[in-house]
């Protein structure tokens, strides 16, 4: 399932679409809550830092079967020349937020990855298992 | 708009809507423009209804809660679900210059407790007077 972001409003819609997909996938609510709010990051992200770009949701699994859902945001945007520093937490460059985006993100999710080319493009992949209790 | 109640000198706001970015922004005005026009005392945000509450959903409110203080207003942060409070907790968001309640009641406590600029519902140590 994608997502496109080129509309703040699109940001609310990538937020409703995972949540949607992770109680449909039996996720408890803390998790559906996480995953949501990982992807109103993720999606808040592309929106402010690139304009434009998509929200990728789908299925996947861990180890012995252990169902799971996977975010990929990618964006062509202006990349992120230091992703150690935005990972740090503390840091934005946009004036109006707390510059914990990403850092919270990674907290959020099970796993976590980040490429980012500088004039390029960023790509995040998230993911986030159900719990076997 | 989202619709406010006045009850006892505070600006009660249950917040039954998804909180998307422009509705937060806007909210702000529209909460910063009523304190002036109630004269309110506090404002109590009731967020018992609110299922995702982000980075920029918080920063937009510890900023909102910054300018009522500015204002001689203080801001109560009300029924935080647990789900959302673990989210919050886990990401590592501080909010800022709000008080924490667990219901109206214990809002309404704080939100009429003495104002005093510092950290809300928290009475400053009383002055030592020596003889």
């Amino acid at each position: 399932m994608v997502v496109h972001i080129r509309r703040e409003q699109d940001i609310a819609t990538a937020r409703q679409v995972v949540k949607n997909f992770a109680q449909e996938n039996g996720f408890s609510l803390s998790d559906v809550t996480k995953a949501t709010t990982a992807v109103s990051e993720l999606a808040r992200n592309i929106y402010r830092y690139a304009g434009t770009g998509s929200v990728c949701l789908r299925r996947t699994t861990r180890d012995r079967g252990t169902p799971g859902l996977e975010i990929v945001a990618v964006d062509r945007g202006p990349g992120i020349p230091d992703v150690a520093r935005v990972l740090s937490g503390g840091f934005s460059t946009y004036e109006r937020s707390l510059g914990i985006g990403l850092a919270g993100v990674r907290r959020l999710m099970d796993e976590f990855e980040i490429r980012s080319e500088p004039g390029a493009g960023t790509l995040v992949r998230a993911a986030k298992y159900r719990r076997g209790f | 708009m989202v619709p406010t109640v006045r009850v006892a000198g505070c600006l009660l706001v249950p917040i039954q809507i998804d909180l998307d970015d422009a509705t937060v922004e806007r909210l702000q005005q529209q909460l910063l423009h009523e304190i002036e026009a109630e004269r309110a005392q506090a404002v109590i945000l009731d967020v018992s209804m609110v299922d995702v509450i982000d980075s920029y959903i918080s920063y937009t409110i510890s900023e909102t809660a910054s300018m009522a203080r500015l204002m001689g207003c203080r801001t109560v942060l009300c029924g935080i679900r647990p789900h959302v409070a673990l989210t919050l907790a886990q990401m590592g968001v501080r909010l800022r210059h709000v008080a924490f309640a667990r219901d109206l009641e214990h809002a309404l406590t704080l939100a009429r407790g003495r104002l005093t600029g510092g950290t809300p519902g928290i009475a400053p140590p009383e002055p030592r007077i020596r003889s």
